[in-house]
């Protein structure tokens, strides 16, 4: 049963081709985004630190978005 | 309206959405590739070969529905001037680059059992290729040149102008003679495909909009923190 599951009557390298084209495609741009959304936060958390106290805590308090990023680069370091 | 787009106001939602799709993703993957690989039967002339449908078809749709967006967004932004939709269609494309291209790949691996050939240069086929080249001409003024307002007017007429190329592909088998079947499944009148085929197609349909959604929503996000790191200063 297992062996005709994987065969697929004869077409199972285009079948199994297929779908391992699409998972191994989107399984890459995954994690290649991930990569680069991760990269900006860490930026974006460096380009924060280079500001004086004040400054810093001036764009913590107007921006939401600093705010985020800055949480969101805290917790996955 | 246009406010409800603003990155400010829904930088929160991108990232509880982020968690919510990753957190049933996976749930969805199983149920669709059960359907697909072992629950839908095998066609009565193609065989089992008929199971490369299930991510030929739904790359297909996904590649042509992200141009088309691209396009409408990109009429709107030439009219409305909302700098907002240019982080939207930058985000769009590279998921439309992806899936256009698993749609020819996987084409070709079910041409070869179907058709006996892995390549043909017919209609449909042809076209697909067009919009490949018409999104690594929207990726690439983006990406070569420098200045945003530039790279943003060109890529916008790259949209607009590729647009021209999307009912070509959707009656391209109507009005040439391809080695494709005409469409199957219909919005208005009623499909001839049979319910067993059509569940798993969907499914595997949703699964994939569900990634289409994850990798926008990570790269709209990385773009607003490189808009926002680039004007830190003036927070």
């Amino acid at each position: 049963m297992i062996e005709n599951f994987i065969n697929m009557n004869g077409y199972g390298l285009f079948v199994w081709l297929s779908f391992a084209v699409t998972v191994t495609a989107c399984t890459f741009v995954y994690y290649k985004t991930y990569k680069t959304l991760k990269k900006y936060e860490k930026d974006f958390a460096k380009e924060l630190q280079k500001l004086s106290g004040q400054q810093r805590k001036l764009v913590l308090e107007k921006s939401k978005v600093a705010t985020q990023v800055l949480a969101s680069y805290n917790k996955s370091i | 309206m246009f406010d409800l787009i603003n990155p400010s106001k829904i930088f929160y939602l991108i990232e509880k959405l982020i968690n919510f799709i990753n957190s049933i993703f996976f749930i969805f993957l199983l149920v669709a590739l059960s359907f697909a690989l072992i629950l839908s039967p095998p066609d009565y002339l193609q065989g089992d070969s008929v199971r490369i449908m299930y991510v030929h078809v739904p790359s297909a749709w996904i590649g042509l529905a992200s141009f088309s967006v691209i396009s409408f967004l990109s009429i709107i932004n030439f009219i409305f001037k909302i700098k907002n939709l240019n982080l939207i269609t930058k985000s769009i494309a590279p998921i439309g680059l992806l899936f256009t291209c698993l749609a020819i790949v996987t084409g070709s691996l079910w041409g070869q059992p179907t058709w006996g050939t892995w390549w043909a240069w017919d209609a449909r086929i042809t076209s697909m290729l067009v919009l490949t080249i018409f999104y690594l001409l929207f990726i690439f003024a983006h990406k070569l040149i420098p200045q945003e307002d530039k790279a943003n007017k060109v890529s916008s007429i790259i949209a607009i102008v590729g647009l021209i190329n999307i009912p070509v592909i959707k009656y391209s088998v109507d009005w040439w003679n391809t080695l494709h079947q005409p469409a199957s499944i219909k919005l208005t009148g009623s499909s001839t495909i049979h319910s067993s085929m059509l569940v798993p197609l969907l499914l595997m349909l949703l699964v994939l909009l569900l990634y289409c959604a994850l990798i926008f929503l990570m790269k709209y996000k990385t773009e607003i923190i490189r808009i926002k790191k680039k004007n830190i200063k003036r927070l």
